[in-house]
C-alpha cells in the first residue's frame, strides 16, 4: 500500500491478478492444509514424527552398534559410558546383555512404526469397505454388518489379543512359513481383526448422510453402478473423518502393539520393539529400572504425542464440526 | 420407553449369547491344553494318559453339538453330544462356572473371581473417584477460561496423559517414587510378614470381627499398609483417567457455553456465577454419564497392565496369569463377566442419559 501511494503508480495489473486469484475457489484439501499449517501443535507434531520416522529408516546408517551386538562385560552400563577402545560411546547405556540401547531404539522404531503403519492401512481398508457397503446397501446387509460390528466392539480386546497371539504362534505350519517374522505378522493380523470397527462406523454414518444427497441420485440417474457410487462418490466424500480417525488410530495401534510386546505376547526378542524393550526393562534389577525404561517409553510417548497433535490439528482443519 | 427397554434387553441377551459363544470357540480352538506342561515335564506320561485326563475334563467332546466317538476301551459307540459350549452355558446359569485347571487347580471359578474382586474394586474405585473429583472441575474451569494459560496447561497435560501408556508411567513411578525416593513400596498389597491385607481387614470390620481372627486389633494397621501399597498404582491410573475426563468435560462444557440459552440466561440479568452453575454445569455434565457408564466395566474388570506391573492381585492379574497358564475356565469366566458388564453398562448409560436429559427420546 505504501508503495502505490508514494510512487503514485498503482500496479493495476498485479492487483487484478490477485483479485482473480482470490476469486478462484480453493480445493477442500488446499484449504485444509492452510488451516493445518496454522495449527502450531500439529506442525510441531508433524516435525517430530518426521524426525522419528527418518531416524528409524536411517537406523542402519546412524546406529552406532548393531542391535543384536552383545557385550557381556558391559551389561547395564549407565548413560554416556564408554564402549570398547575405538568403539563409539553408549550414549543411552546398555541393557542386560550389554547391547547398545540407542541402536536398539532406532531399530525398534522401524518395527513399531512399520507394524503400526501396516495395521492402520489395513484397518482403514477393511473398515471403509465394510462401512461403505453397510451404509450404501442398507437393509439386511446393513443390520447384519452393524450387529457384527457391535459384537466386535463389545469383545474385550486386550485379553483376546493376548490369547490369540499366544496361540497363533504355536501353529507349526505358520512357524515354518514365516520364520522369525512370525510374531510381527501375527500381531498385525490380530490388531487388524480387532481394529477396523471405529472406521467402519464412521464411514457408515457419513455414507448414510451422503446417500440421500442430489449428486448421488444424479449418478444413479445417469446409470452409475452401485460400485461406482460407493468407490467414486461415497468413499471420497467421507475421506475427511476417515483421515482423522486413521491418524488417531495410528497412535492407538502403537500403544496396543507396545502393550502386547510389553506383556510378552507381542513381537518377540531378539527383534526389538519399544514395547519389548520395556518388558526387558521391567525384568531388570530395580536399581537399573530407570535408565532401562526411560528411553523406550519416551520414544512411545513422543511418537504417540506427535500423532495425537497431528490428529487434533487434522480434525480442526478437515472437519470443524467434529469435536473431541 | 418400555418398548425401548424390552427391545434393548432382548438385543443385549442375544449379543451376550454370541459373545460367550465366540469366546468359548476362540479359547477352545487354541492349540495346547492344560496338560501340555505335564507332558513336557514328565517323560513317563504318555499320550494315552493325556487323552484320559482330557476325557475327565470333557475335552474330547465336540465344542458345538455334534457326533462324539469315545476313544476308549469298552465304550466306543458314537453318539450325538450336546457339545461343550451348551453344557458350559447350562451350568453357568446355575452358578457353576467350572473349575480352574492350572492357576489354582480344582477351585471354583466364581470363587476365584470373588476373591480377587475386592482388590480390583479398591484400586479402580480409588482411581476413578480421584480422577473424576480432580478432572471435572479442571475441565470445567479450562472451558470457562478457554485459551487462558491454565487452559493450555490442562489441555497439554491431558494430551500427555493420553499419549503415555500406563506401562511406562507405571515403571517410571516405581523407579522414581519408590526406588529412588523410597516413598512407596514397589508392588504387592501388603508388607511382607504382615498378618493380613487391607481387603481382609475391611471384610473383618464389615463382618463385625467374625472373620480373619489373626487380624484382631490390627485392622487399622492393615488398612494403612494397604493404602500405602495402593497409592502408586492408583496414581498411575488417576493420571491416565484424568486425561480422558478433563478433555471430555472441557469439550462438553465448551459446547454448552456456546448455546443460546446461556446468552438468554445472561440477558435476563443472572450473574455469571449462576449462569455457569445453573445453566452451564447442569447441561454440560450430562454427557459425562456416558463416560461414567463406559468406566463401570473397568471398575470390576480391573486394569490388566497396571495390575501386572504392580503385582496387584486383582481381576486383571488373574486374567493375565490364567492366559499364560492356559487356564481357559477362568479366562472364559472373567471375559464373560466383563462382557456382561460392558453390555449392561452401555444400556444403563443410554437409559440414564434419557432420564437426565428429557430432550432425548427413545423409540
Amino acid at each position: 500500500m505504501t508503495a502505490t501511494t508514494t510512487e503514485n503508480k498503482p500496479d493495476v495489473a498485479g492487483l487484478e491478478r490477485a483479485r482473480i486469484a482470490r476469486l478462484r475457489p480453493e480445493s477442500q484439501w488446499t484449504l485444509a492444509w492452510k488451516r493445518l499449517r496454522r495449527h502450531r501443535l500439529a506442525m510441531a507434531g508433524l516435525f517430530m514424527l518426521v524426525l522419528v520416522v527418518f531416524l528409524s529408516i536411517a537406523a542402519e546408517v546412524i546406529a552406532p552398534y548393531a542391535y543384536e551386538e552383545i557385550d557381556l562385560f558391559r551389561s547395564y552400563a549407565p548413560l554416556f559410558s564408554e564402549g570398547d577402545t575405538g568403539r563409539p560411546l553408549h550414549i543411552l547405556g546398555t541393557d542386560k546383555l550389554g547391547r547398545d540401547i540407542l541402536s536398539r531404539l532406532l531399530y525398534a522404531g522401524r518395527i513399531s512404526l512399520g507394524v503400526a503403519l501396516t495395521t492402520t492401512i489395513l484397518n482403514v481398508m477393511v473398515g471403509t469397505v465394510i462401512g461403505a457397503v453397510s451404509g450404501a446397501f442398507g437393509g439386511n446387509i446393513d443390520s447384519l454388518l452393524m450387529r457384527f460390528t457391535d459384537l466386535m466392539l463389545t469383545l474385550p480386546t486386550l485379553p483376546i489379543l493376548l490369547i490369540m497371539s499366544s496361540s497363533l504362534r504355536q501353529f507349526v505350519a505358520l512357524q515354518q512359513f514365516l520364520g522369525s517374522s512370525l510374531s510381527v505378522v501375527v500381531i498385525i493380523a490380530i490388531l487388524t481383526v480387532f481394529g477396523w470397527m471405529t472406521i467402519a462406523r464412521l464411514v457408515r454414518g457419513s455414507v448414510l448422510t451422503l446417500r440421500s444427497q442430489e449428486f448421488i441420485e444424479a449418478t444413479r440417474a445417469l446409470g452409475g453402478s452401485q460400485a461406482r457410487i460407493i468407490f467414486m462418490h461415497l468413499i471420497p466424500n467421507s475421506l475427511a473423518p476417515i483421515i482423522v480417525a486413521a491418524t488417531l488410530g495410528f497412535g492407538q495401534v502403537i500403544i496396543s502393539e507396545s502393550a502386547l510386546s510389553f506383556l510378552g505376547f507381542g513381537v518377540m526378542p531378539p527383534v526389538p520393539t519399544w514395547g519389548n524393550m520395556l518388558n526387558e526393562a521391567r525384568n531388570s534389577p530395580l536399581e537399573y529400572l530407570f535408565t532401562q525404561a526411560l528411553s523406550p517409553g519416551f520414544c512411545i510417548f513422543l511418537t504417540v504425542l506427535s500423532i495425537n497433535f497431528i490428529g487434533d490439528g487434522l480434525r480442526d482443519a478437515l472437519d470443524p464440526r467434529l469435536k473431541l | 420407553m418400555t418398548d425401548y427397554i424390552i427391545r434393548r434387553s432382548i438385543q443385549s441377551v442375544v449379543l451376550l449369547f454370541f459373545i460367550s459363544l465366540l469366546l468359548y470357540v476362540i479359547l477352545n480352538l487354541v492349540p495346547g491344553g492344560p496338560f501340555d506342561m505335564l507332558a513336557l515335564s514328565n517323560p513317563r506320561i504318555s499320550k494315552t494318559h493325556i487323552d484320559r485326563l482330557n476325557m475327565l475334563l470333557d475335552l474330547d467332546k465336540p465344542i458345538l453339538p455334534g457326533w462324539y466317538c469315545p476313544q476308549f476301551e469298552g465304550d466306543t459307540a458314537c453318539r450325538i453330544d450336546q457339545g461343550r459350549y451348551l453344557r458350559w452355558l447350562g451350568k453357568a446359569f446355575t452358578g457353576d462356572w467350572g473349575e480352574s485347571w492350572t492357576v489354582q487347580t480344582g477351585v471354583n471359578v466364581l470363587e476365584l473371581i470373588f476373591n480377587r474382586l475386592g482388590y480390583t474394586i479398591l484400586l479402580m474405585g480409588i482411581s476413578l473417584t480421584f480422577a473424576i473429583v480432580i478432572a471435572v472441575p479442571i475441565g470445567v474451569y479450562s472451558a470457562i477460561k478457554q485459551y487462558s494459560f491454565m487452559d493450555y496447561f490442562v489441555t497439554s497435560l491431558a494430551f500427555f496423559g493420553q499419549s503415555m501408556p500406563t506401562f511406562w508411567t507405571g515403571l517410571m513411578a516405581i523407579s522414581i517414587l519408590s526406588v529412588m525416593l523410597g516413598w512407596f513400596p514397589t508392588s504387592g498389597v501388603r508388607t511382607a510378614g504382615a498378618d493380613g491385607d487391607i481387603i481382609e481387614a475391611i471384610i473383618r470390620i464389615l463382618s463385625f470381627g467374625t472373620k480373619y481372627p489373626r487380624l484382631e486389633g490390627k485392622e487399622w494397621m492393615a488398612i494403612k499398609d494397604g493404602l500405602h501399597h495402593v497409592a502408586l498404582p492408583a496414581m498411575v491410573l488417576i493420571y491416565f483417567n484424568m486425561a480422558q475426563w478433563s478433555r471430555y468435560t472441557r469439550a462438553s462444557m465448551l459446547e454448552v457455553l456456546r448455546q443460546d440459552y446461556m446468552r438468554t440466561a445472561r440477558a435476563k440479568g443472572l450473574s455469571e456465577k449462576w449462569v455457569i452453575l445453573k445453566h452451564g454445569l447442569r447441561n454440560g455434565l450430562i454427557p459425562l454419564i456416558t463416560l461414567l457408564a463406559l468406566s463401570l466395566p473397568g471398575l470390576f474388570g480391573g486394569a490388566l497392565i497396571t495390575e501386572t506391573i504392580f503385582s496387584w492381585p486383582g481381576m486383571g492379574r488373574l486374567l493375565i496369569d490364567s492366559i499364560s497358564n492356559v487356564d481357559w475356565p477362568i479366562v472364559q469366566g472373567v471375559l464373560v463377566l466383563s462382557s456382561v458388564l460392558v453390555v449392561f453398562s452401555n444400556f444403563l448409560g443410554d437409559l440414564l442419559y434419557a432420564v437426565v436429559d428429557p430432550r432425548i427420546q427413545y423409540r
